[in-house]
């Protein structure tokens, strides 16, 4: 936890560092100052602003906790953005499809969109698993499968043709996550994704369940010896993972939006895969790391708001900011070390130990 | 090529050579033999340029040499083929053996010239290889003469084979020494590495023994005996004192029947092995390292299946069991690597010492408090040193991190026992707490497989000896005071018993 913080004390003053050289000599600003200003302090100047922080942590709670997981058991599947947008996309589609409405509806349809969503993470853990594929480039192409079998059907079956654009048809009123603070969009889902990773980062650390997820990360030979199935658990934790950031893609279209209308992949899982690095894959690390990543995206909204500076720009600050605090976490993943070792001792070509 | 007082320490203050000096005649099959560990690798990694000594010279021809890098050692004609190979597999013998060295056509590389040069070689010193074949096509024998062919196409006058028939069968090993023997007539020279003495027997001229980083031997062959060559790998040893002494009247417990495993890994090959451990017997394997004990480790893991002949467990089979099902069996197994397959360096010692443990479950949690309490009782009793039972296991020495694998593997109460380099690198102290215990079981009724390397241990803790070599049990031993380690050293060598 002091390290995080540490850490993430760091990234603001080095934000800071990037902005003020930065800003100055790309665009003209009557007053660098105040827009550094507002980067930093911006967010938490007016309720409206850190309500837009929550809003923006809630979807990034879940797919930073899924990926946590999965990298926590060894594998890097980034499946969670797919899965996030599929997620939304079906609890939309089952909405849509069931008989009946109401606010029973709501726990239905989460469920079958993290369900289905989960596939996106599920499948390339099971192509691991069975076929030594490797999950970074199975799950980076299922997120595209993800998309475009989500637009197809979306296109073909759930089209409102009254709207403008690609989108289904406006979410009955009652199935809306009800809101929670006055002048603001946060609602129920904050508090659900709070207590998930707090439930999450229990069973990790207490459960025998979470023991041997942990062991099968930490070192597969030992789990083998321990005489664990480290192949299923494997699959179960990209099945959870998957399914937990498909539950915040559900949760996100029921807090905040009208309609379903994502044309493209939304962004909150690639969010959640660097707030899972920042937390350490640490499930109660996960919220104070969600809660930075917002903080900094609201600081650049309103950067980008008030002052002439481009969104891009702001994006690209981030960006570094992020490369800069993970690259020491990157450097110390048990995963990428072995990973690298085996490369090393490759190419020095003298004898490797016998195994 | 000369060797003058080549000393090698490693910065951690191990003497991995000391002050070794010796010939090797241009045009000779010069045979480098000695236990693992003994400094034959550290040689032929300076030789390699490698690893540089700390003192000592290197002549070649009379002038005297520095060698910095494998690139350095090529341009002074020697050329290595390592134990394990650097074959690229998605591309074909020829684009393989050009690799480094390509021939060119302005900016581009000339397959043509490249694939013409690799038939010729190939054709030159009759190491039949396709140079059309892609590598990954080819069998274990077939990618070694790739790269012999690749070391040949360096123009080497001095060629090193590290263990080149660790990884043949028999035929295969045959054929190699025939073009090896080819090669020296073409004016090769050729450094031999093997443990197996009755090859170098077959193949070399002479022979260089080293034994804890000093030259014992170092003569025509054809002027030393098996035993001078035999006693100069082994060494002579103060023969145990405390040795056991009790009758075993149980029921073997743990049976191998006729297996045989086949593996590209040579350790892992087995050959109509068969051994029974009885109930309170402890059984040593005794065997120079890579002779089938890893197939013996492996079975007892889950990690290879016999491809014939079967395991038994109390009589009851489990030949292709895995690891769990072995465990649920009343199998302990301490194994050879702590760290790789002992436990996990990042977790804590009580998380380790009492990882999967059924008594400090509740339902599907673990009752951190009894686990706890559980991992510093055992932490005592094993005598580790530690601070907080919450540190890192990689925080600990390779004998205190040994000592929590025992502990946890210990803790179950184990009917049979697999100890697979049980007190590698730890202090005696360690060491001794381990063999009592081992002891202990072994007294208790349980069946003890114990695998070292180490012939002291296995002479001062087994009631019966097995040796290996090649795969096969070379000859058993019931463990008695006239039991030396002069006595196995032939069978271990393959210069005794069963082929």
């Amino acid at each position: 936890m002091a390290i995080l913080v540490r850490t993430l004390i760091m990234a603001v003053l080095l934000c800071a560092i990037i902005l003020a050289v930065v800003l100055p000599a790309v665009i003209r600003l009557p007053d660098p100052g105040a827009a550094l200003w507002t980067f930093i302090a911006g967010p938490l100047s007016a309720p409206r602003y850190f309500g837009n922080v929550l809003e923006y942590a809630t979807p990034v709670l879940l797919t930073g906790l899924g990926a946590a997981l999965m990298f926590r058991a060894g594998m890097f599947n980034i499946g969670v953005e797919g899965a996030f947008f599929l997620g939304a996309f079906l609890t939309a589609a089952t909405i849509f499809t069931l008989p009946f409405g109401g606010w029973i509806a709501i726990p239905l349809a989460l469920f079958v969109g993290a369900l289905g969503g989960s596939l996106v993470c599920a499948i390339p853990g099971a192509l691991k698993v069975r076929f030594d594929a490797s999950e970074l480039v199975t799950s980076l192409m299922f997120n595209f499968i993800a998309l475009y079998v989500g637009l197809f059907l979306l296109n073909y079956f759930f089209r409102d043709p009254t709207a403008g654009a690609l989108a289904t048809a406006r979410l009955p009123a009652d199935v809306k996550l009800p809101r929670l603070i006055e002048g603001t969009r946060v609602h129920l889902g904050l508090v659900i994704a709070l207590a998930i990773c707090i439930v999450a980062g229990i069973l990790l650390f207490t459960s025998r369940a979470g023991f041997r997820t942990r062991v099968v990360g930490a070192n597969p030979g030992f789990a083998a010896h321990l005489g664990l199935n480290t192949g299923s658990i494997l699959f179960r934790v990209q099945l959870l993972g998957g399914a937990l950031a498909a539950l915040g893609g559900g949760i996100e279209l029921l807090g905040i939006y009208p309609r379903f209308s994502w044309p493209a992949l939304p962004g909150q899982g690639w969010t959640g895969i660097t707030v899972a690095i920042l937390a350490r894959n640490n499930p109660f690390l996960v919220i104070p790391a969600a809660l930075f990543m917002s903080y900094l995206q609201t600081g650049g909204d309103l950067l980008a708001r008030n002052y002439d500076v481009p969104s891009e720009l702001v994006g690209l600050i981030q960006a570094l900011v992020i490369l800069g605090v993970s690259a020491d976490y990157l450097m110390r993943n048990p995963a990428l070390g072995r990973w690298l070792a085996a490369r090393s001792t490759r190419r020095s070509g003298t004898e490797a130990p016998a195994p | 090529m000369t060797f003058e007082n080549i000393s090698k320490v490693y910065p951690n203050g191990t003497a991995a050579l000391e002050s070794v000096s010796f010939r090797i005649e241009p045009q000779v099959i010069h045979a480098l033999c000695g236990e693992n560990g003994a400094g034959k690798s550290t040689l032929m990694k300076i030789l390699f340029g490698l690893e540089a000594p700390n003192s000592g010279r290197i002549l070649l021809g009379g002038h005297e040499v520095s060698i910095r890098s494998p690139v350095a050692a090529a341009s002074h004609g020697i050329g290595m083929v390592h134990q394990h190979f650097s074959l690229l597999p998605s591309m074909t013998v020829a684009e393989n053996i050009a690799l480094g060295n390509e021939p060119r056509r302005g900016p581009f590389v000339d397959r043509k010239a490249a694939r013409e040069r690799a038939a010729a070689l190939a054709e030159r010193y009759r190491l039949n290889v396709d140079p059309d074949a892609p590598v990954r096509t080819l069998s274990i024998a077939a990618q070694q003469k790739v790269e012999i062919l690749k070391a040949l196409s360096r123009k080497v006058s001095l060629l090193i084979l590290d263990e080149p028939t660790a990884v043949l069968a028999p035929l295969e090993s045959e054929e190699l020494f025939e073009r090896l023997l080819a090669l020296r007539a073409a004016g090769l020279t050729i450094v031999f590495i093997s443990h197996r003495l009755r090859e170098v027997r077959q193949l070399a001229d002479h022979v260089s023994v080293l034994r804890g980083g000093r030259v014992t031997l170092d003569a025509e062959l054809a002027a030393v005996s098996d035993a001078e060559i035999t006693s100069a790998v082994m060494g002579r040893r103060i023969a145990a004192a405390a040795r056991r002494e009790h009758n075993i009247a149980g029921k073997p417990r743990l049976e191998f029947e006729h297996v045989s495993v086949r593996s590209a890994a040579p350790g892992d090959t087995l050959a109509d092995v068969s051994l029974s451990v009885h109930a309170g017997e402890i059984l040593g394997i005794a065997g120079v390292d890579g002779s089938g004990q890893s197939g013996l480790t492996g079975l007892l893991s889950g990690r290879l299946v016999p491809e014939a002949g079967d395991i038994r467990f109390d009589g009851t089979s489990v030949a292709g069991a895995t690891m769990r099902d072995l465990r649920r069996a009343g199998m302990a197994h301490l194994p050879a690597d702590r760290f790789a397959a002992g436990g996990a360096a990042t977790m804590s010692l009580a998380e380790n010492i009492t990882a999967e443990a059924e008594d400090i479950r509740a339902g599907a949690f673990i009752d951190l408090r009894k686990r706890d309490r559980r991992a510093l009782d055992l932490l005592a009793e094993y005598n580790v040193k530690f601070r907080r039972a919450d540190q890192p296991l990689k925080s600990l020495s390779g004998g205190n991190a040994q000592k929590v694998v025992a502990a946890r593997e210990f803790a179950t109460g184990p009917q049979i026992v697999i100890a697979d380099q049980p007190t590698r690198g730890i202090d005696a102290g360690a060491a001794a707490m381990l063999h009592a215990k081992l002891r202990d079981f072994s007294d208790a009724g349980a069946a003890v497989l114990l695998i070292s390397a180490d012939l002291d241990e296995i002479l001062v803790l087994s009631d019966t000896i097995v040796t290996l070599y090649a795969g096969r049990v070379s000859g058993v031993f019931r463990n008695a005071a006239e039991v030396t380690p002069e006595m196995l050293g032939p069978y271990m060598l393959g210069l005794a018993g069963a082929d």
